[in-house]
Formats: C-alpha cells, sequence, structure tokens
C-alpha cells in the first residue's frame, strides 16, 4: 500500500519534472507562431517571424558561420583526435599521465578560463606578428580544442574493446601499415568515427561562450547573433529563429532513439 | 615484454621504432592542445600578476593590485563590491546545486524503476532539453518570468515580489536558470547509480526490520553516493563559472564571479583582474576536482567519480 502510494508520488513529481524541463522550450515555440509584436501575449497564428528570417541577411549569415564552423573544426578534430586516440592506446603501457592531464585539461577547464585564455592569447599574437585576428580561423581553432579530447576517447575506447590479436594478425599477414591503415583499422573505427563526428559537431553548434570570445565582427554564428539580438532588445524574430533550432535538436533526439533501438543491444 | 629474447640492437632498434610512433601518433594532437590551450592559459595566469594599462591592456611592472581589488581594495579604498559577486557565486553554486540534487534524486530513482524498455526513452526525456542551446534555453525563461505573464502574476498575487517587478531578472531567476540547465547533469550518473544497486541490501535491511527511512539511510544512499558526487562535480564547478544564466537572467545585481571575469575583458576594462579571477576559478575546480576524487576514491568508487 504504501508502495504504491510512493510510486504514485514519484510519477506525479516525474511529470512535473517533465512540465519544468520542458515548459521554457514551449513558450519560445509558441510565441514564435505569434503574430503580435510583443511576447506578452497571443494574439493569433501567424507564420510572419518565419518568413521574415528568410529575408534576414544577417541571421542567414550566422546560420551559414555555425555551419562552416561546426564542419571545419569536426573534420580537423577528427583528424587529430583519431591519430591522438589511436596513440594513447597503442603506447598506454608507457607511463602517459602528462597526456591524460592533456585530454581532460580541455574538458574540465570552466568554458569562460577557457574562452578568455584563447581570447587574450590571440589578441597578444595579433598584436606581435597580425596573424590570427579574431574571425572564423581562431574560432575553428578553439573548437578543435575543446573537440579533440573527445574524439580522441571515443577512438581511444573503441581499440580497447578490440580483441588485440587482430592488430597482431594484420601485421602477421604482412600487411603494410598503409594497408593496415585502409583495410583494417578505418573500417573497425567506423563507427566510432561517425559517433566522434557528430559528437563534435553538436559541441561545436551548441557551444555560445567559447565562440563568444574568440569571434571577430564578421563571424557571428547563430547563438551569438541570438545573444545578441536579446541585448539589445527583444524582436520576435528570434522566437522564430530558436524554434527552428529546438526543431533541429527534436529531430536529432527522434533519429538518435531510432537508430539505438535499430541496433540489437 | 614481447621483445624479450630479441638481440639487444634489434631491441634498441625496436624501441627507436616505438618512440619515434609514438611521436607521430600523439604529437599533433598533444601539440594542438598544448599550444592552443596550455600556453594560452599560462599566458592568462601571468596577466594576472601584470599592471592594468590603458585600454585595460595588461603593462609591465609586475604586482599584486589585481588580487588586492579582487579582494575589494581600490583606489577609492575598500568596497565589497567584487567580493559580494565572489560570495554570490559561491551561495548560488551552493543553493542551486543542493536543489538539482532534491529534485535529480527521486527522479533517478523513478526511471529505475519504470520497465526496462521504457527507460532509455526516459531518459533521453531528461537529457533532451539540454541539447538546446543554453542561449535560447536561457530566453525562454526570460519570457516565463518577465513581468505581466502568468508566473509573475501568480508571484506578485502571493505578495512574494513586489507588484510589477516579475520574477526576473533576479537570484531567484539566476537559482531557477541554474538548476534548470544542470539537472541532466546529476540525473545521469544517479540513474547509473540506482541502475547498479544491489537490492540484496535492501531486502536484508527490510528482513531486519529497519524502517523505510533507516533501511534508506544505510542500504540505499550509500550505495548511490558515487554517482553523486559525480553529479556534483559536474554541477558545481560549471554552476560556479557560469556566464550566460546570471549575465540574461540576473540583471545588475545577479552578478556572478564568470560575469566579473568576462566583463573586464571587454570595453577598456581591466584584463589583470579579470584574469586574477580566473585563476580563482581555477583554483576552486582544482580544489573541487581533489577533493571529490580523494572522496571517492574512499568511498571505492574510484576512477568513475571524476568523468
Amino acid at each position: 500500500m504504501r508502495k504504491r502510494t510512493l510510486h504514485r508520488g514519484l510519477t506525479g513529481f516525474w511529470w512535473l519534472t517533465l512540465a519544468f524541463l520542458y515548459l521554457p522550450l514551449a513558450v519560445v515555440v509558441l510565441f514564435s507562431f505569434n503574430s503580435a509584436n510583443s511576447s506578452a501575449n497571443f494574439a493569433d497564428f501567424s507564420l510572419r517571424w518565419y518568413f521574415q528570417l528568410l529575408g534576414n541577411e544577417e541571421i542567414l549569415s550566422a546560420f551559414g558561420n555555425s555551419l562552416v564552423l561546426a564542419i571545419c573544426s569536426s573534420v580537423i578534430a577528427l583528424g587529430i583526435g583519431c591519430v591522438f586516440g589511436y596513440g594513447m592506446y597503442r603506447h598506454r603501457h608507457r607511463k602517459l599521465g602528462w597526456l591524460i592531464v592533456l585530454i581532460y585539461l580541455p574538458i574540465v577547464l570552466p568554458d569562460i578560463v577557457f574562452g578568455i585564455s584563447e581570447m587574450a592569447f590571440f589578441v597578444q599574437i595579433h598584436e606581435w606578428t597580425g596573424l590570427l585576428s579574431p574571425g572564423l580561423g581562431t574560432m575553428i581553432i578553439a573548437h578543435v580544442t575543446f573537440q579533440i579530447p573527445f574524439v580522441a576517447l571515443i577512438v581511444y575506447s573503441r581499440f580497447v574493446g578490440l580483441d588485440p590479436t587482430l592488430f597482431e594478425a594484420a601485421k602477421d599477414l604482412y600487411a603494410t601499415p598503409v594497408k593496415r591503415v585502409v583495410h583494417f583499422m578505418l573500417p573497425t573505427l567506423k563507427p566510432a568515427l561517425i559517433s566522434a563526428f557528430f559528437l563534435s559537431f553538436t559541441l561545436s553548434v551548441d557551444d555560445f561562450v567559447i565562440s563568444f570570445f574568440t569571434a571577430g565582427p564578421e563571424s557571428a554564428t547563430l547563438p551569438i547573433y541570438i545573444w545578441g539580438a536579446i541585448k539589445k532588445g527583444v524582436s520576435p524574430e528570434i522566437n522564430a529563429i530558436a524554434a527552428l533550432m529546438i526543431f533541429a535538436v527534436a529531430a536529432a533526439a527522434i533519429l538518435s532513439l531510432a537508430f539505438s533501438r535499430r541496433r540489437p543491444s | 615484454m614481447s621483445y624479450s629474447g630479441v638481440m639487444p640492437s634489434a631491441r634498441s632498434r625496436a624501441m627507436v621504432r616505438e618512440t619515434r610512433h609514438l611521436l607521430f601518433t600523439v604529437t599533433p594532437g598533444a601539440f594542438w592542445i598544448l599550444l592552443f590551450l596550455v600556453l594560452p592559459s599560462a599566458y592568462l595566469m601571468g596577466v594576472a600578476f601584470m599592471t592594468n594599462g590603458p585600454y585595460g591592456l595588461p603593462q609591465m611592472p609586475l604586482s599584486l593590485a589585481s588580487f588586492e581589488r579582487l579582494a575589494g581594495f581600490g583606489f577609492l579604498g575598500w568596497s565589497p563590491g567584487n567580493l559580494y559577486t565572489l560570495l554570490r557565486s559561491l551561495w548560488q553554486t551552493l543553493v542551486s546545486t543542493a536543489l538539482v540534487v532534491v529534485v535529480a534524486y527521486p527522479i533517478a530513482y523513478y526511471i529505475t524503476t519504470c520497465r526496462e524498455k521504457w527507460r532509455p526513452i526516459l531518459l533521453l526525456a531528461v537529457v533532451v532539453p539540454s541539447w538546446t542551446n543554453q542561449v535560447i534555453r536561457t530566453f525562454g525563461w526570460m519570457n516565463l518570468l518577465a513581468p505581466g505573464t502568468p508566473l509573475s502574476e501568480l508571484a506578485e498575487g502571493l505578495g512574494l515580489v513586489a507588484p510589477n517587478m516579475g520574477l526576473y531578472p533576479s537570484n531567484f531567476a539566476v537559482t531557477l536558470g541554474l538548476v534548470y540547465n544542470f539537472l541532466p547533469f546529476m540525473v545521469l550518473p544517479l540513474y547509473g547509480a540506482f541502475e547498479k544497486l544491489d537490492t540484496a541490501q535492501v531486502e536484508a535491511a527490510q528482513d531486519l526490520y529497519a524502517s523505510p527511512v533507516r533501511a534508506f539511510w544505510h542500504a540505499v544512499f550509500p550505495q548511490t553516493l558515487p554517482g553523486l558526487l559525480a553529479g556534483i562535480v559536474l554541477v558545481a564547478i560549471p554552476a560556479f563559472g557560469m556566464y550566460v544564466i546570471p549575465e540574461l537572467l540576473g540583471g545588475g545585481k545577479g552578478m556572478m564571479l564568470g560575469n566579473l571575469v568576462a566583463n573586464q575583458f571587454s570595453g577598456g576594462a581591466n584584463w589583470p583582474l579579470g584574469a586574477a579571477g580566473a585563476i580563482l576559478m581555477l583554483l576552486a575546480t582544482f580544489i573541487g576536482l581533489y577533493v571529490m576524487r580523494r572522496l571517492g576514491k574512499r568511498l571505492g568508487g574510484g576512477e568513475e567519480v571524476v568523468i
């Protein structure tokens, strides 16, 4: 009896928490369809803010910047991180303690310290050499820095999960290093590389703080654009662009669920 | 090792090859992080010990002035502004972490009581909101808590806030935003702990006529402690340095250390002061990680406690 009351209470608490989690997102989506200018009251259903987005060049260029940044940084991080993860695996019998520090540092460093030290460093280098002026280039460098550890750890754990004799088998069959990479390493790593790419991509799109401090005047990404619009005083377009990003995340969530269900575990 | 019994020269050649291999594979990544993270951080630490120059840029000579400013000493004498910001960061971190635990603990337990095939979906339901950008989520709360919205009117009706003030900007809004933001980070490790729970201990406690409260306290709670500690690390450390939420929901009076630091780097403020704040944040991070690691080891949770 008491157990049932407990369970009922927990179920109620669960739905309350769920409402808490989705309420702010629901409000943004709701007001994106509002025909009125103010977000204080909901007048009528309309798509006008969505149409206004299409004509807003600043938003379109922010969208483009977000994509370029996410793709470029993920590809670079994938290349470097993959080799790094393999090196960690192959040489883990040595004392690689300092490497572990390097791997975890970008993860544990507070965002704001990360972003500001990069910014201060880039500004100083720019002053001395004229290189690294703030813009997409510096943002890509910063994003690669926080993506490398995730890629390396994913690749590393994939290798650790493999049977070590596979490596020796490939060697014993006189495969050249290139053949070993093409016919053995890459195929076995494929799932890890795909998930590492998507994780890097998501991390990049999601990041605001580090982008904000390494961005230049021309390289605002979507979160930076939204931030600026909020700071200036809200324009209702923000609801529409934010709602689109929420839809993208929802789609990704449904896809990932579908994939994880299809895979026999 | 596999080299035993090989001729010394061949062995040393193999060693050289191995070392070269190590260099080729590990160097690019390590070099990248050293160049673009360790070096900038070291530079920032150096900045903290320099003097504030024109446009807020760092200048020689070396000094401890920025640490004095952080403690409140300026050219106008002592003022508690920065100390208030510090204390507020600590307080907000403490309160929001505690609230996150209070909400996440039953949620994580609830998910483990559900049918196995539903659990991944329920976990996903908790995590999905955190996939949207932090700026957007915080913007959603701005819409919800602004003056004139149903929640604000309710609070006004109950006499919790002054009329026409709304719930935001306020310290309360910041706490709410922090709890909202970090809830999934606590639910996930706690769920991991609950899933591994050894129910035999609970049954033994019940067989020995332990009251539900005692059974929970002695049989359940200690087993979830490693997950709880992991969650606290994941919540408290980023909360302490939070920038976006206090900036949007706190208004001028809700500033936290992250805002203090960030503001010193924009618009000709004071780089050395900002860098000193960053050092403080790093110290707090590493002390927090160290303490949790020690506690985790003592509890036998071992490595999983720190990420």
